[in-house]
């Protein structure tokens, strides 16, 4: 059963799998993209080096989130284009279909994981680095794999929700906004809207995953 | 005889313009029945709270002696649906959605399936989202024939397809009913479709079951009666009166579970049977279906 439907999901999904795959792989070797031979360079050149490979660091984050989203939607797609209807036939409680499109979608984001991990590597062995500084590709790759499963556990959920659930979340979403004019308009310096957001994006929120630095090389 | 589909008192709304009211179905086991209703009626709604796929306002739901939807995977492992339109994945190849469907059914048939897209001349490579609505129709009747189900739940199965499919895919639903004792409830507003097939019927309209009888007892005892000097007041009758219209000379009575002496009851009125039409199921669903819309005088 878990075989068809991680099966189905391939077919559904290889060739945004494929993409991220590529996307995940180069990124890492971006970062050697200065150069590689740094054991006798200067300090100043070094740090310019470290700088620039933290910059390209910041494009992992955002890759985590777009593939959490991108799958976590993308796992649902086809039976919410069917209303359900056929899902629902299938003779599996509601829970354990969910689990098994959760884990075949959890299954397919490993192969951007281990393409990160894997370019990662690769950027390791390429570059001759100076004393002092470190590589840290086992690290960022699972600190990507774990961000990339938050946002699609997230996406998921969501996804998965019922079209009364979606209207209570967008109607949470609106009485924020709502409150924040109301609080504007009697000159209140609190806001609604960033505070959920910083509780959502600030440990110990779910997404502080992807806040601070990302960088594959450091001191 | 247990039936493998029974209702009671069951009702749900839909918002303010459709409401099904106290149906209660019963459909025998091995029966072939068919659910008729105009377009409208409430049949698929009817038939998703039998599926589980709508909470019932009220009432109860019993599917092959389980009740519904609390014990549903049970049910549905033993039910083979054929939902109004179809929502197989579109991406997958055809044998890749048999392959899909057969992991969920422990009791999928995987020679009779190669054996029916054999017969329906299904291209096993093809994308779903590149066959047309006859080979949709029929692989979808080859997902579920195959599953070998206690129970078929047909919702139209055969509503836009061309009259080749349309035959073919009845023939393989006839005869897989031939091989065992399979129940199968099937829904349509097609009506000349279902008096070939099925042995027992229920009418639906605006969300009420109007009557469930045996199909023999729906075609046979149906009769439009021209009488002369009708009473005016009706006691009990030994058939049962669908509608009664006046004309300028005499009055058009349709009844049924008519009898040949049971003319004697309108001598015994004073009234005269002046003409016995037999009506075919269509009018016979027809007069049911206006005589429900304006009650009888």
């Amino acid at each position: 059963m878990f075989r068809q439907v991680l099966s189905q999901q391939w077919v559904s999904l290889r060739v945004a799998v494929l993409v991220f795959v590529v996307i995940s792989f180069a990124v890492p070797l971006l970062t050697v993209v200065y150069g590689g031979g740094l054991a006798d360079t200067d300090l100043p050149r070094v740090a310019m080096w470290l700088d620039g490979s933290e910059r390209i660091g910041v494009l992992l984050p955002g890759i985590a989130l777009m593939l959490g989203v991108f799958f976590g939607l993308g796992v649902w797609q086809p039976d919410q284009v069917g209303k359900h209807v056929y899902a629902l036939a299938l003779p599996v409680s509601r829970w354990r279909y969910s689990l098994l499109r959760f884990t075949a979608g959890a299954l397919l984001l490993a192969a951007p994981v281990a393409a990160l991990g894997v370019g990662s590597f690769v950027a390791t062995w390429a570059v001759d680095l100076p004393s002092g500084v470190h590589a840290y590709p086992a690290q960022l790759t699972f600190r990507f794999a774990l961000a990339s499963l938050v946002c699609f556990a997230m996406m998921f959920a969501l996804a998965s929700a019922t079209r009364r659930v979606a209207l209570w979340l967008f109607g949470a979403l609106g009485g924020m906004l709502l409150a924040d004019l109301l609080l504007a308009a009697f000159g209140s310096s609190f806001d609604v809207t960033p505070t959920v957001i910083m509780a959502l994006v600030m440990f110990p929120g779910p997404l502080s995953i992807l806040t601070g630095r990302w960088a594959l090389f450091d001191v | 005889m247990t039936n493998a589909i029974e209702t009671w008192d069951l009702r749900y709304r839909a918002g303010k313009s459709f409401e099904l009211r106290d149906v209660a179905l019963k459909v025998r086991e091995g029966s072939i029945y068919g659910f008729l209703g105009p377009n409208g009626a409430g049949k698929t709604t009817t038939i998703k709270l039998l599926m589980g796929m709508l909470r019932a306002d009220g009432g109860q739901i019993a599917v092959l002696g389980r009740k519904v939807p609390s014990d549903m995977p049970r049910v549905l492992a033993q039910v083979g649906y054929v939902p109004e339109r179809p929502h197989l994945y579109p991406f997958l190849t055809v044998e890749q959605a048999i392959n899909f469907h057969a992991a969920f059914f422990a009791g999928f048939d995987r020679p009779y399936a190669d054996e029916l897209l054999g017969g329906f001349n299904l291209p096993g490579e093809h994308r779903l989202s590149a066959l047309s609505k006859g080979e949709m129709g029929k692989l979808h009747m080859l997902l579920v024939l195959a599953q070998r189900p206690r129970l078929l739940i047909l919702d139209e199965p055969t509503d836009g397809l061309d009259p080749v499919v349309r035959r073919d895919v009845l023939s393989a639903l006839l005869d897989f009913c031939s091989q065992g004792s399979t129940t199968v409830f099937i829904s349509s507003h097609l009506v000349h479709e279902l008096e070939r097939i099925c042995d027992w019927v229920g009418v639906l309209d605006r969300g009420r079951l109007l009557a469930e009888l045996p199909m023999h007892a729906f075609k046979s005892g149906i009769k439009r009666i021209r009488v002369e000097n009708p009473p005016s007041l009706i006691g009990d009758t030994p058939f049962v009166l669908v509608a009664r219209e006046t004309t300028t000379m005499d009055e058009i009575w349709v009844v049924r579970g008519w009898q040949a002496p049971m003319v004697q009851w309108f001598e015994g009125t004073g009234a005269r049977v002046k003409e016995i039409v037999d009506l075919d199921l269509e009018e016979g669903f027809v007069e049911l279906l206006r005589a429900a819309r304006v009650p009888a005088a």
